[in-house]
């Protein structure tokens, strides 16, 4: 049983993981680029090694160099976090022939379900229900994809058959606009992914994204501990999650069935560890499979709240070879629980990334609220990584107390240096779209404008006028005092010459 | 010392009188301003009313994050104010528009090429940077001139991409 880990990832995944691993008494090992040399995860573990320049290529997707370094300092597991090394099954096996365990599924797992195209065929093989598309083959080439896509139907999607986080995908609307839209996706996918190759599935309209995350042991255990929603997204980013799902509610049937369905998705794969599977749900109620993340989730949090389940301690227990601590039957929901993504962007000008250095932060506390966040005043966001600089993640006895209180923290919550989506956020908890639960993919982007959001929100100009003008009359006074300051000192040097000459 | 602060195109005119008081739309407040500790915060009691704000200098504006929303304020004396506007109209736009980088990054495409006639609203360039790309558009029509970065280049913040006329 292993007692040193390394935690190959940064930011705020890197902190939320290495406070799970102090709690368990674990020794923790940090890695690093050389852009976040001060950064939290580095300062927080018991060590921490260099691994190369600021891009990713050079430092946090340096396999080699990470195994090279637990070997070194004597860590035997480690844990990938999400995005750079999760879901790359050939580190997951590198890490097993080097005799380290790997926190997160097994090697053919990752590889099943990281191919688009054949997890969709794996998953539809155990009587999973999968959004229709280009079946079969991967690796078709434009002309195929081109013949295939009238069989579907528009609109359609172009996807990365290796994507995910909606990278390489495009929506079509017509054969006639397909061609160039094909090149944009490969390109995209060539470079987040290295592989080109792209896959077609039909739109579903007004689509609910639902997801269930899975625990799974090394004993064959597999449980589900309920479904979170993600439909608010932009550009198939997500913004904001939830759980339960307003969509789901009360129908327990529902629920069940997809709860089922994702243990037998990811039993279909012999899955170790812990993953989510994600659905999509037209406005009947049927449900697709739309893929499976074998990795841990930026939105796992929300899970933890109403479940009260810490899922990364879970993953480490399970990666330790022990049985999960819970069976299906012993997990409780208790309320609701909102998570709003933190980004440094600017909601007024179409979310563009916002760089730059964070002067100040005040954070929002009280009850039901947590932050897991890996910046500070002074911390530099820098072009090289996500826009995600926290999570704020509110709980509620009900949906609508979670409403509230997220209200109340976003209000609270001032970052200071760069600009972030806490307006995008404070509109949507005003919305009576979201309160009533009235929303699906397209909401952001078909739907959504922040000025029209905010035209009816109480606002303080004369407030916020009054303030800058008393800050700016009070610099004004002190210039002025320095520059008086300065004309008496000359003329009391005068005054103490004359004297000096009096006295000779 | 009279005051005028613009916020979203809406003047306020503000005096200071002392310390403890303002003069605005013409009746006299009495305001209680502090600092708080060595942060760009302040705590304003008006009229009975609590209010804090982060307020920092950005260009020649003051920001002011106040109840969990942004405002951009600008503060001018009022004489400064009127001299400036005696001096004339602002100048016209100027015949040429300067793409510039709104973020460091990886230039992954340039959409279009020097002379070439571009709409309102068309790409001009794609910029990559935390790890999405951001399609960089033509704010007005015009003809494209001096491309001056090429695809792969990495650029800093506000360097000129390209030019249109």
């Amino acid at each position: 049983m292993f007692t040193k880990i390394l935690i190959a990832n940064r930011g705020e995944i890197a902190v939320r993981i290495l406070r799970a691993c102090r709690e368990l008494g674990l020794e923790t090992v940090a890695v690093y680029s050389e852009a976040d040399r001060q950064s939290l995860h580095v300062r927080y573990a018991d060590e921490a090694y260099l691994l190369g320049p600021a891009p990713a290529r050079d430092s946090y997707l340096r396999g080699d160099k990470i195994i090279d370094i637990a070997r070194k300092c004597g860590a035997t597991a480690i844990h990938p976090g999400y995005g750079f090394l999760a879901e790359r099954a050939d580190f997951a096996a590198a890490c097993a022939e080097a005799g380290l365990a790997f926190v997160g599924p097994r090697p053919e797992s990752i590889a099943a379900m990281g191919d688009k195209v054949r997890a969709r065929q794996t998953v539809a093989r155990a009587g999973v229900p999968v959004v229709p598309g280009t079946e079969g083959a991967s690796g078709l080439r434009d002309e195929e994809l081109l013949a295939l896509a009238p069989q579907i139907g528009f609109p359609l999607l172009i996807k990365a058959a290796a994507g995910g986080g909606g990278k390489g995908m495009r929506e079509v609307n017509s054969l006639e606009e397909m061609p160039s839209l094909l090149q944009a996706a490969r390109r995209e996918a060539e470079a987040s992914f290295g592989d080109g190759n792209v896959y077609l599935e039909k739109l579903v309209e007004g689509a609910r994204h639902i997801e269930f995350q899975i625990l799974a042991d090394h004993h064959g255990n597999i449980i589900h501990l309920g479904e979170r929603e993600c439909s608010l997204q932009r550009r198939h980013q997500k913004l904001l999650e939830e759980a339960p799902s307003p969509f789901l509610g009360d129908n327990e049937d529902l629920r069940a069935r997809m709860g089922k369905m994702a243990v037998e998705a990811a039993r279909a794969v012999a899955y170790c560890n812990a993953g989510t599977v994600e659905f999509l749900v037209d406005k009947d109620g049927n449900f697709f499979f739309l893929e499976m993340n074998t990795r841990l989730q930026v939105e796992h949090p929300v899970t933890e709240m109403i479940t009260g389940i810490d899922i990364v301690a879970e993953q480490v227990r399970i990666a330790r070879g022990r049985q999960l601590s819970y069976r299906q039957e012993e997990v409780r929901r208790i309320g609701a629980a909102i998570e709003c993504r933190i980004n440094a962007e600017n909601p007024y000008e179409d979310f563009m990334p916002s760089t730059g250095v964070i002067t100040h932060i005040l954070a929002p506390t009280g009850p039901g609220v947590r932050i897991d966040t890996g910046v500070y005043p002074g911390f530099e966001i820098t072009p090289y990584y996500d826009p995600m600089i926290a999570k704020l993640i509110v709980w509620g006895e009900t949906r609508g107390q979670a409403i509230l209180r997220t209200r109340r923290a976003l209000e609270e919550y001032k970052i200071v240096g760069v600009h972030t989506n806490i307006p995008f956020h404070q509109t949507m908890m005003d919305s009576h779209r979201f309160m009533g639960g009235q929303y699906d993919t397209r909401f952001v982007e078909e739907r959504y404008s922040i000025h029209e959001a905010e035209e009816n929100r109480e606002t303080y100009p004369h407030i916020a006028a009054i303030m800058a003008t008393l800050v700016a009359h009070q610099q004004m006074e002190k210039r002025a005092q320095v520059v008086r300051r300065n004309e008496r000192d000359t003329s009391n040097w005068k005054w103490f010459g004359r004297w000096e000459r009096m006295r000779g | 010392m009279k005051y005028i602060a613009t916020v979203n195109g809406n003047e306020y005119p503000v005096e200071v009188i002392d310390e403890r008081h303002i003069r605005l739309n013409g009746a006299v407040q009495e305001v209680d301003f502090v600092a708080i500790g060595n942060q760009p915060v302040y705590s304003l009691i008006i009229d009975g009313k609590s209010y804090e704000a982060y307020i920092y200098p950005e260009g020649d504006a003051w920001q002011v994050l106040l109840i969990g929303q942004q405002y951009e304020v600008r503060v001018e004396e009022e004489r400064e104010k009127r001299l400036s506007r005696a001096a004339g109209a602002p100048i016209a736009e100027t015949g040429e528009f300067h793409l510039k980088a709104p973020m460091p990054g990886l230039i992954v495409s340039i959409a279009v090429q020097e002379g070439e006639e571009v709409k309102k609203g068309q790409v001009l360039a794609i910029l990559e940077s935390m790890k999405m790309q951001n399609e960089l558009r033509s704010p007005r029509p015009g003809k494209v001139t001096r491309i001056r970065v090429r695809v792969g280049e990495s650029v800093e913040q506000k360097q000129t991409l390209l030019s249109v006329i």
